[in-house]
């Protein structure tokens, strides 16, 4: 070894290396002479001049006979005969070298059994005998062993991978109990998967998290990417997220992109994951990988710009008996607190009803001939003032309602306790040449709404063969779900005022004030109209809204070795998921009387109904079919004397097609699953306010396209175990729409290296037998697919007023169009202290979203007002440092890991300003600021209420040099464009976050609980707005009780007085309060999320359990806020919805 | 190792490198050149110009910053303090319209009509026209051609000065954009080339589009349509003789008018429904701001003086607007049969249009003539019994008066306001806000509004005098 020829470097890169040219072409020919060497020399020399590589045991060399001969073109096995005559060992030729063996002596015969660590009998342990290299074998199912050899005193040595180097003396005669201890150092054997390769842990550069099975079985629930919440550094589960501001619910180390796709990359096995992510059956997952940066995560290109989640699934083992696990759990859940949203009380809301009516609000309502709904109240005070009612009837009836709740039958009607039950079944293992893992699982979820269920049944089996020798390895894998969601349950009313009840005493469904007024609902059509009352709880029950989900996943995958340390391999996937929503609305629905009724033809006396009578059906359809291929050379082995080179690369395809289809049909017939033609095209005069429209089309058909071709490479070199250089590279081509080929491709990549520093001599921290420096650098990407580099159009959801089909420009052309980078550079440590018992992880970044598109002002006279290319740029820095700690006394251990991550991003280029300062505070949006972090949250100079008003006082224009201007004048302030104005309060997501895991076993109980945290960040809470609560848009809120009411209250509040209703002065004044310094809360919070206790029980200790082991295990989740900074009462995960309610689940895990 | 391993590698190896090329081939360009979506098109076929042309919400809008500053409604002080800055101001007519805020509707949806135009125009030069398509591609020509002279018009109405033709070489006109090209830099060109381009456009599409006006699709404009928009161009600026004689071009071939006694509910919030037969040409105010809501806007409420010009027996009292409270008035749905302020183009209109000129050019009993036709379908049945007028310019009074009752809120007030006072008739407009008197004067520098800041900003065009 170690001779190469000049082609070699060459042929390497290909994955080609020839190791042992010599010994494979041509017999050697040794010329050579020793005079008096020691027997050790003498094998140096036949290694170093001639290749000739020897095994041998130390001590037995040192007790060989020095030799002397000189020998001339001499055959190896001549001189070895030469040479070995008269020692105290014999030799024999082994394929490339010679194995140095002591002459056998009388043989002896050891048996025994090996247990892990919980008294299980252990499988395929290697048994080996020091200095016998014959005598080696495997443990079997029972963990038991015999092996004979010929020395005397032998040394066995134990080992498996996951487990501890065990070597033991047998005493002769008596049978071995041997005990492996689990591998603790996870970072010398855990096993990486990047969807491409698995690594050792130990030769990875970058950043990689991984969630091992066991964290991954502490949560319960149906979907596995909860289960990597709170137990990962740097990885974030936002909360309170805005529709229509592109934030996604998971972001791994902060955020790197604009307007493109944020969602981290999922990859289950090999292949990213085109489907419901709850489609996956945690209980068939065996880790999850968490790829964080350009070194680990840039071998997946474009796709791998917001981090990657790679999901790897159980897989059966070699030469294992047949396992069984069954594990069932039952959840159940609290009703959530209807009581935490705040609202105004009944009777607060009636006086301001009675307020607004005498102030003549509602005359322009309820004289109008729209016709629109008024809340039982301001129809009597109507009634009463029209001296429809007897006097004192009014305020009679008005008083009860005063005392009215609409929560209680919210609660009682529309809320339950949510039941979650689990149940999963596998069975795994395998012979000499094949291994198999079949599940099959069921979860039945009745959520917290009545009425909505969830149930989801999951089949997965996947089997390996290992055929020619081990050679060709050939591997199928075929998962199948199939879940139906019933949402009928939209969980509330679709009315505000506090006192509506949705039912009667006996349960009956009341009507509430929605859609058209009472009043003329009762006297409508004369009897010819359906009925038009709408009952929330009538509502509920006619709801008929489910989603059926089918989806399947093929795998194929081979691996032929065409040499040791060569191989190739090839992947196909294939997957298909559909979803089927067939939503009927019956007759009996609101939502179809009322458009049958509004379409209704009244031609003197004659009543015709456009809208045909019977249920109407929306069915939407959806379905994706994704075929990924790939081919790979894998490259495994030294190079130099201490080096070792693993290499791999290969060429990928992937075609993602996704379909879907909406359908509407009126008249609805469930029974024949027939509709009835409408008219589309003509205008109807609406029933109830004379307008004319047509009836609504809702017919689409849509089909996506996402094609990959992409090359990739990555090869790490590991020279003395403690050096190491790792090279990543990727290209991506796609069907970017447009874009000239030699665009669609974005070659991205990393470099990296590490030190492991306590390898070196020099090093003496002997307390830190672990210090491993890492560094990496490189790019990963992201795409956006809605951009073009064609002028492209889109064809309008609606058509024109005319019924024709119309189109928008969406972009001008740009040509220019590229992928964005995210440069990223990552600095790691690891370390722990001997036997792990402290230790960890630290790592400081510097991400760089590059080319990020984002909106550029243009010239409006240009025809468009901006344009949409690579303009942006984003800078991420951040920190994420995990420390653990094992401690032990007596049967008590306890393990604490302690999680902190820092991240802060501020977007540094951006070349678009709102024109005003109101449209920071718009919250359907996503409006980057240059120079400050993309969700940010900004205010407006609070200056307290006027004294004789209590109207907001506001603040214009100031700065470093001029105060400004304390301004009532709200608009002035809203639709001012000088930024200065708008104050920055702080970053919408936690800049510091992480949790504090602790594990405490004794004997076979085990107690874990998770403690989160989130520091550093603000949100605007809410309050009174009247403009809502006149327009009954919303309940109000209760700071209506601590409104300015007289000069002098604006010193102890800031709740503006009550206005005299004005639209259009209201709502500057509502806009101006609402988004102002005095609502800003700080977030900062620390919760207890979840506690899991355990009790095992093994056969070993317990010989007549039915079960090998046997787990018990109760878990409780989402338990609480342990502190929070504001004192608004506002629980800062929920600031505008209701806090997910606690869950307790009990369960039982059994292996057979 | 021997030599057969040697070789099943190497055959191995040469399957995949045989895949590896097939993905680098011509499939490769097939597979890649897929679009990522369905409903995404590249506008280069007829079809879909014809999809950009009928974008009504893009095509068929008309700028109402106009209205906002004439005189046929008022605000209350509560009402006028919550507009938005651009309609607060333009109300009382200040200097500076936008207090820096840009992305002013009134400019941008006429420039984005033009880009659209000018995609349309440059995509059919790519067209190869045969017998079989003629016809389309002559239709989608004269649409863009129109779309693009009514869009500059709509822009020279508000931001460049009142035509006047003896200085018209050399006054600024608007930027005028013939290509879709995003980078073209914009320039102002002078008022005589401005006018000049948009005029011969419309002459070009008056050629191009079909005779027949398109019923069931108003939006789409004919060459009635073209022969309508030039009448009402050559109106504004002062050119009488050619106006009538385009007002007279229409009406010789479609001269419809609705009798009012025939809608079924006056008092209905929109009693003229859709397709309404008058219509040559359907385009509407946006509902961008607050003022021109129609039937939603309780605060604007209509000009006194305007609302007891209607005679009691006048339907068009009832139905335009409807009473809120005792003493005010405010707009209903309008002619388009939507709420959306009507800005197209109508018979009535040019009735109105060729009355003027023939009592401009002397022709009193002719234009009287045309005054009767359009207020028989206008009053009561009956009780419409002709106007007492004997001199030319009684007739001229009358028939303008007639134009504002009859033309109140469609868009045209302002650019009469403009013509009329450059003639000399010294309109002067007043408001009053919580006792604060505001006034126009006739001919002022603020009858020509200021272009919005981003554009001046972005382009480096020079801004109008205020």
């Amino acid at each position: 070894m170690g001779l190469l020829k000049p082609a070699v470097p060459f042929l390497l890169l290909m994955g080609l290396l020839q190791s042992r040219p010599l010994l494979c072409q041509s017999p050697i020919r040794i010329t050579l002479t020793e005079t008096g060497a020691p027997f050790s020399k003498f094998l140096e020399d036949l290694h170093e001049k001639f290749g000739i590589s020897y095994s041998v045991i130390s001590d037995v060399a040192e007790q060989g006979h020095r030799v002397s001969f000189s020998v001339k073109d001499a055959s190896l096995k001549q001189v070895l005969d030469i040479c070995f005559k008269g020692q105290p060992f014999t030799y024999k030729m082994v394929d490339g070298g010679i194995s140095i063996r002591p002459f056998a002596t009388k043989s002896m015969t050891v048996h025994g059994q090996v247990f892990d660590g919980k008294n299980e009998p252990l499988a395929r342990v290697t048994v080996r005998v020091r200095g016998d290299a014959a005598a080696a074998v495997a443990t079997d199912d029972n963990g038991e062993f015999t092996v004979s050899t010929h020395e005397q005193d032998p040394l066995l040595i134990f080992s498996s991978v996951n487990y501890e180097l065990q070597e033991l003396r047998p005493k002769e005669g008596k049978d071995m109990t041997v005990q492996l201890q689990e591998k603790v150092n996870e970072l010398s054997e855990v096993v990486v998967h990047t969807g491409f390769q698995d690594v050792h842990r130990k030769s990875v550069t970058g950043s990689v998290d991984d969630v091992n099975n066991e964290l991954i079985n502490r949560r319960v629930g149906p979907n596995i990417l909860e289960r990597i919440d709170g137990v990962t550094s740097g990885v974030l589960f936002n909360t309170n997220i805005a529709v229509g501001t592109n934030q996604s619910t998971i972001t791994i180390r902060g955020r790197s992109t604009i307007f493109s796709n944020p969602n981290p990359l999922v990859v289950v096995d090999n292949f990213p994951y085109s489907g419901d992510i709850n489609n996956i059956n945690p209980d068939d997952v065996e880790s999850i990988t968490i790829l964080k940066d350009a070194g680990a995560g840039s071998i997946w290109g474009a796709l791998s710009g917001n981090g990657v989640i790679v999901i790897t699934t159980k897989k059966g083992k070699l030469n294992q008996a047949p396992r069984l696990t069954f594990n069932t759990s039952e959840t159940v859940g609290a009703k959530p607190n209807l009581y935490y949203l705040p609202i105004l009380s009944s009777n607060d809301y009636i006086n301001v009803e009675e307020y607004l009516f005498h102030q003549g609000y509602y005359n322009p309502t309820y004289y109008s001939p729209a016709h629109n709904a008024l809340t039982p109240v301001v129809n009597l005070l109507y009634q009463d003032s029209l001296g429809q009612l007897a006097p004192a009837q009014a305020q009679a009836q008005i008083d009860a309602l005063r005392g009215q709740d609409f929560r209680p039958g919210l609660d009682k009607y529309f809320y339950r306790p949510a039941l979650n039950s689990q149940v999963s079944l596998n069975l795994s293992g395998g012979g000499e040449y094949d291994q198999y893992f079949l599940s099959a699982g069921y979860d039945r979820d009745l959520s917290n709404l009545d009425r909505n269920d969830y149930d989801r049944v999951t089949l997965n089996g996947a089997n390996s063969y290992f055929l020619l020798n081990g050679k060709l390895e050939l591997n199928t894998d075929l998962t199948l779900t199939s879940s139906t969601t019933v949402n009928d349950n939209p969980g509330g009313t679709n009315v505000n005022y506090p006192y509506a009840q949705v039912a009667d005493a006996h349960g009956n469904p009341l009507p509430v004030a929605y859609g058209l007024n009472e009043p003329y609902i009762d006297t409508a059509g004369g009897g010819q109209l359906l009925d038009w009352h709408y009952r929330p709880l009538q509502e509920l029950q006619n709801a008929d809204n489910p989603t059926r989900l089918t989806d399947y996943r093929i795998n194929f995958a081979a691996r032929y070795t065409i040499r040791k340390g060569l191989d190739a391999r090839a992947y196909y996937q294939f997957e298909r998921g559909s979803s089927d929503n067939p939503n009927y609305q019956s007759q009996q629905t609101y939502y179809t009387r009322n458009l049958i009724n509004a379409y209704t033809q009244n031609m003197n006396g004659v009543f015709s109904y456009p809208v045909p009578l019977g249920g109407i059906l929306n069915e939407n359809s959806s379905s994706y079919t994704s075929n990924n291929v790939r081919l790979q050379l894998d490259y495994n082995d030294s190079l130099f004397r201490h080096g070792l080179l693993n290499l791999i690369g290969g060429a990928e395809v992937r075609d993602l097609e996704g379909e879907s289809t909406n359908l509407q049909l009126f008249g609805y017939d469930p029974g024949q699953e027939i509709g009835v033609p409408v008219d589309y095209v003509d205008l109807f005069t609406q029933y109830s306010n004379g307008t004319a429209l047509k009836i609504p089309y809702n017919d689409t058909k849509l089909g996506t396209s996402e094609r990959y071709i992409s090359y990739y490479g990555n090869g790490v070199y590991t020279y003395l175990g403690r050096y190491m250089l790792s090279v990543s590279a990727r290209r991506d081509e796609s069907n970017l729409f447009g874009v000239n080929a030699n665009q669609k491709g974005v070659p991205l990549g990393a470099l990296g290296g590490s030190w492991q520093i306590s390898k070196e001599s020099f090093y003496h921290w002997n307390w830190l037998p672990l210090l491993k420096l890492r560094i990496t650098d490189g790019y990963n990407g992201n795409v956006d697919r809605s951009v073009s580099a064609y002028t492209t159009a889109n064809i309008n959801p609606q058509s024109n007023t005319f019924g024709a089909i119309n189109a928008s420009i969406i972009n001008p052309p740009n040509a220019d169009l590229r992928w964005e980078k995210i440069h990223i550079l990552n600095f790691g440590t690891d370390f722990s202290t001997r036997n792990d018992r402290f230790g960890g992880t630290f790592e400081y970044y510097m991400k760089t979203g590059l080319d990020l598109i984002g909106q550029s002002p243009v010239d409006p006279t240009t025809g468009v007002t901006s344009f949409t290319g690579n303009t942006a740029n984003i800078r991420d820095r951040g920190v994420d440092l995990s420390l653990h700690m094992n401690n032990s006394f007596g049967e008590f251990r306890w393990n604490s890991i302690l999680l902190f991550s820092y991240v802060r991003d501020k977007v540094t280029k951006y070349n678009q300003q709102l024109a005003t300062v109101n449209g920071y505070f718009s919250t359907g949006t996503l409006n980057p600021l240059l120079g400050r972090p993309l969700y940010s949250v900004y205010a407006l100079k609070w200056e307290g209420l006027d004294h004789q008003t209590g109207d907001p006082k506001g603040y214009l224009n100031g700065s470093a040099q001029s105060p400004g201007q304390v301004t009532e004048n709200y608009n002035s302030i809203l639709f001012s464009s000088d930024l200065s104005n708008l104050i920055y309060k702080g970053p919408v997501s936690p800049p510091y976050f992480g949790g504090w895991r602790n594990d405490l076993f004794w004997r076979q109980w085990g107690l874990s609980f998770n403690i989160l945290y989130k520091m550093g960040y603000v949100f605007r809470r809410g309050s009174i707005d009247y403009t809502d609560l006149f327009d009954g848009v919303s309940p109000g809120h209760p700071d209506y009780d601590r409104r300015w009411q007289n000069p002098g209250d604006e010193l102890r509040t800031n709740v503006p007085s009550l206005p005299v209703p004005n639209l259009t002065a209201n709502q500057p004044r509502d806009n101006f309060y609402k988004n102002s310094e005095a609502l800003i809360e700080k977030g900062d919070q620390v919760r207890l999320q979840d506690v899991q206790i355990t009790f095992d029980i093994n056969r070993s200790a317990h010989p007549k359990l039915p079960a090998q082991q046997l787990r018990f295990y109760l878990y409780a989740n989402s338990l609480g806020i342990i502190w929070k900074a504001n004192h608004a009462g506002v629980d800062p995960d929920f600031i505008s919805t209701i806090p997910n309610p606690r869950t307790l689940a009990l369960g039982v895990k059994a292996s057979f | 190792m021997d030599n057969m391993k040697h070789f099943s590698f190497i055959r191995l190896l040469s399957i995949i490198l045989l895949a590896a090329g097939l993905l680098a081939g011509s499939c490769r360009k097939a597979f890649l050149d897929q679009k990522p979506s369905t409903d995404l098109l590249i506008p280069n076929t007829m079809t879909v110009f014809q999809e950009l042309l009928d974008n009504t919400q893009v095509m068929n809008i008309s700028p109402g910053i106009g209205e906002v500053s004439a005189d046929n409604y008022y605000l209350t002080y509560a009402t006028w303090v919550g507009l938005d800055t651009k309609e607060y101001n333009a109300y009382i007519w200040a200097p500076d319209l936008y207090e820096g805020q840009g992305l002013v509707t009134d400019w941008d949806i006429p420039y984005q009509q033009v880009f659209y135009a000018n995609t349309v125009l440059q995509g059919l030069t790519g067209i190869q026209t045969d017998t079989t398509n003629q016809a389309q591609w002559n239709m989608l020509e004269g649409e863009a051609l129109f779309t693009r002279a009514f869009a500059f018009f709509n822009i020279a109405g508000l931001f460049a000065e009142p035509f006047d033709s003896a200085t018209a070489a050399t006054d600024p006109g608007i930027p005028i954009r013939l290509t879709p090209d995003f980078n073209a830099k914009t320039t102002r060109s002078s008022m005589q080339a401005s006018y000049t381009q948009l005029l011969n456009d419309l002459h070009t599409a008056e050629g191009l589009l079909p005779t027949a006006i398109p019923f069931t699709n108003l939006n789409r404009p004919s060459r009635p349509a073209a022969q309508a928009l030039l009448a009402r161009i050559y109106l504004s600026v002062g050119d009488y003789t050619d106006a009538g004689l385009y007002a007279d071009s229409v009406l010789q071939t479609y001269s419809f008018l609705l009798d009012y006694n025939d809608i079924p509910d006056t008092l209905s919030l929109i009693p003229i429904k859709n397709n309404m037969p008058e219509i040559l040409y359907q385009s509407n105010f946006p509902l961008t701001g607050n003022v021109l809501e129609g039937i939603l806007c309780s605060g604007c409420l209509i000009d006194t003086n305007l609302l007891f010009s209607y005679a009691p027996n006048d339907l068009r009292r009832p139905v335009y607007y409807t009473q809120i409270k005792s003493d005010s008035f405010t707009l209903k749905g309008s002619y388009s049969g939507t709420v959306f302020p009507f800005a197209g183009l109508a018979t009535d209109e040019l009735y109105l249009i060729r009355a003027e000129c023939r009592a401009r050019a002397g022709q009193t009993v002719n234009a009287l003539s045309d005054l009767d036709s359009l207020l028989t379908h206008r009053w009561r049945t009956g009780t419409f019994t002709g106007y007492p007028i004997s001199s030319v310019a009684e007739a001229l009074d009358t028939i303008l008066v007639e134009r504002r009752k009859e033309l109140a809120f469609r868009g045209l007030r302002w650019s009469d306001l403009r013509r009329l006072n450059k003639e000399g008739w010294g309109i002067m407009l007043n408001r009053n806000l919580n006792g604060v008197p505001y006034t126009l004067p006739p001919n002022s520098e603020l009858y020509t509004l200021p272009i919005p800041p981003d554009v001046i900003q972005l382009s480096g065009i020079m801004q109008n005098p205020r």
